[in-house]
């Protein structure tokens, strides 16, 4: 599904990517691990196509095409979803504005009718419902005011209600409380599907423990240092990324 | 040379000679230095002509149909002392206020009964091309009066420019308030004035939401003297300006006695070539110990050729207040548009969505709702690529 080859990315002159190669299968769990400012919130701000970034060498093939090429909102348009690490909050436009205009917009990319009102509702009250959030939450500017936590789930809200097929998820456990990071892996778990592919960029191993990755990958200086399945996970939480960072 | 020369020579008011002497202000005047005169030169004005309605309405410098209701009375046409003083501090201002003054065609002198709560529905009606008109409006609101005055402006289309004029005084006895909604969406080719000078006394609240969409030039001249204890002023303002408008917004709010609060919030949007300034002036004064002010303004800039001027000013000389103050000129937030478009949204509707969210910052505060509903309508008329959100609104609000 997707394929990245030496990829190089900048910000400004200084290198964050240096050369990263993974391929992702389609219905494939992939978890990104890695110390603080080694490169992981980057890599998945690149394929969403964040233009912070400056893409120096390499492609990224997504599904046959170039996913580079392609404009953010063609990138979502094309079944691609980035659950920010950090969600922007927009005061003066309702949740539930968004919330439609996303789910209408990628539906007519991909040639389903338009969801009428009704229609809409019910599908969104069933998904608020998975992610243990009220309805109030609709009618609340996007992001504004929310905790943390609150806005974790109106991403992952957000994922469930656009259906994508490459989820891409920045830090999605950072700022949880014990309880709200279990609704927030459970909501990812029941998106876990043959048809599609999660990257998951962690800090931590604890969010491992509720989805279970079938590939871990070690990022460190921009580059992947080593891969393995999901107990490497847990060999990371024991003895940190001290042996890896010096190798 | 004015354009309101002729006009000028032949008026039989006592300030008429000075304000031909002294002509339209300049750009060394530093209240106006942005203000683009070419059209009040180069038209040469003649007096409007009022035109039949049945609203309460000012037409051609004319009040019409003066709405007879209960608690509201027509007062006589004499100023106290200190009225006729602010009137003549306005007159002074800058040039333009003495020609506002010379060529003043009618007062209306307005008292709101003490206790009584009164609505005012006031319709700006277009004059005619290279006509102008001037008025003056002295509202006295008595002890526990409440005032809520809602100014509209009609938008039919004249050929060519046209300016209306009105000077407002707004006077608010203890314990009164004063909720004042202005909704300028005049015509393409009209220039319209508004000054207005209020008198907030002990406990008194005035509360002005400002929302500015129309007209060609438009500039507003507006004074708050906080002078009873208690009192409290809030202005909040928007300016959507574009095509060639120019929207001037001069705004000053002094705290003359202690123990009294303003708020301050303005936000101006300019797209095109469209221009547009503000000056938010807050004083407070020596012996006006525990007062508290805020003050924020933003300027969000569309285009490459627009041009905004912010200029907020705060003066305090008593040691024991509470005041904050904030400004900002930026561009569309590249964050807040990623993150929209990665949600599936086109460039086009992202920006709308960010446009739409920056004015209804300040369109959501207004409480009437009828003119809230209009003026979202019309909002989403100015922006490109509004549709979406209109039928948003029309799909999901319940």
């Amino acid at each position: 599904m997707l394929s990245i080859r030496n990829l190089h990315a900048r910000v400004g002159d200084k290198p964050i990517l240096k050369g990263i190669n993974l391929e992702i299968g389609t219905g494939e769990i992939h978890a990104i691990m890695g110390p603080n400012g080694s490169g992981k919130s980057t890599l998945s701000s690149v394929l969403a196509g964040r233009d912070d970034y400056e893409v120096t060498d390499g492609e990224v093939i997504y599904m046959g095409q170039n996913l580079l090429d392609l404009e953010p909102e063609e990138r979502a348009w094309a079944g691609v979803f980035l659950s920010f690490q950090y969600p922007v909050e927009i005061p003066g436009v309702k949740n539930i504005y968004l919330l439609k205009a996303a789910v209408n917009a990628i539906r007519e990319h991909r040639g389903l009718p338009e969801l009428k009102a009704g229609e809409f509702l019910k599908l969104v009250r069933e998904k608020l419902k998975v992610m243990q959030m009220d309805e109030a939450f609709l009618h609340r500017n996007v992001n504004e005011g929310f905790s943390g936590g609150e806005k974790k789930r109106n991403e992952i809200l957000q994922m469930q209600l656009l259906e994508p097929t490459l989820a891409l998820l920045d830090e999605t456990d950072s700022g949880l409380d014990v309880d709200a990071l279990r609704v927030v892996g459970e909501g990812i778990n029941r998106m876990r599907s043959p048809e599609r592919s999660v990257l998951l960029v962690t800090h931590y191993q604890r969010l491992l423990d509720i989805v279970k990755p079938d590939f871990v990958h070690v990022l460190a200086h921009g580059e992947i240092k080593l891969s393995g399945d999901h107990t490497l996970a847990e060999k990371l939480e024991r003895e940190g990324y001290e042996g890896i960072e010096a190798a | 040379m004015s354009g309101f020369s002729e006009w000028l020579a032949d008026a039989k008011d006592v300030r008429a000679p000075e304000a031909l002497a002294v002509g339209l202000p300049t750009k060394r005047v530093e209240s106006w230095k942005y203000v683009p005169t070419r059209g009040l030169t180069r038209t040469t004005w003649q007096p409007a002509s009022p035109q039949a309605t049945e609203q309460f309405a000012l037409t051609g410098g004319q009040f019409a149909n003066v709405p007879a209701v209960g608690g509201c009375a027509v007062s006589e046409n004499t100023l106290t002392a200190s009225e006729q003083k602010r009137l003549d501090r306005m007159s002074q201002a800058h040039g333009f206020g003495l020609t506002q003054a010379a060529l003043e065609n009618t007062r209306l002198v307005l008292t709101i009964q003490p206790t009584a709560s009164v609505v005012l529905n006031l319709h700006h009606l277009a004059n005619q091309a290279s006509s102008a008109g001037f008025a003056t409006l002295v509202l006295r609101v008595e002890a526990g009066g409440q005032l809520t005055l809602v100014e509209q402006f009609e938008s039919t289309d004249i050929e060519s420019a046209n300016l209306s004029s009105l000077r407002c005084l707004v006077t608010l006895s203890r314990d009164s308030s004063v909720t004042h909604v202005r909704f300028q969406a005049a015509n393409a080719t009209a220039h319209v004035f508004s000054n207005l000078d209020v008198e907030c006394g002990e406990n008194a609240t005035y509360r002005l939401q400002t929302i500015e969409f129309g007209s060609k030039l438009a500039r507003n001249d507006i004074y708050v003297a906080l002078v009873g204890r208690e009192a409290s002023a809030s202005v909040n303002g928007l300016a959507i300006t574009s095509g060639t408008q120019y929207h001037d917004t001069h705004l000053a709010i002094d705290h003359v006695v202690g123990e009294t609060n303003s708020e301050m919030t303005f936000r101006n949007m300019v797209d095109g070539k469209g221009e547009a300034t503000f000056n938010g002036r807050v004083l407070i004064c020596k012996d006006s110990q525990r007062s508290a002010t805020e003050q924020s303004i933003a300027n969000l800039l569309l285009s490459e050729s627009a041009r905004v001027n912010p200029k907020p000013e705060l003066e305090i000389y008593a040691d024991d207040v509470t005041a904050s103050h904030g400004c900002t000129v930026g561009s569309l937030n590249k964050t807040e548009l990623f993150y929209l478009k990665s949600r599936g949204l086109s460039e086009a509707d992202a920006r709308a969505f960010l446009q739409y969210a920056f004015a209804e910052k300040i369109v959501e505060e207004i409480e009437h709702s009828e003119i809230r509903a209009l003026v979202e309508t019309q909002l989403l008329g100015e922006l490109k690529h509004g549709e979406l959100i209109a039928e948003l609104k029309e799909s999901v609000d319940v």
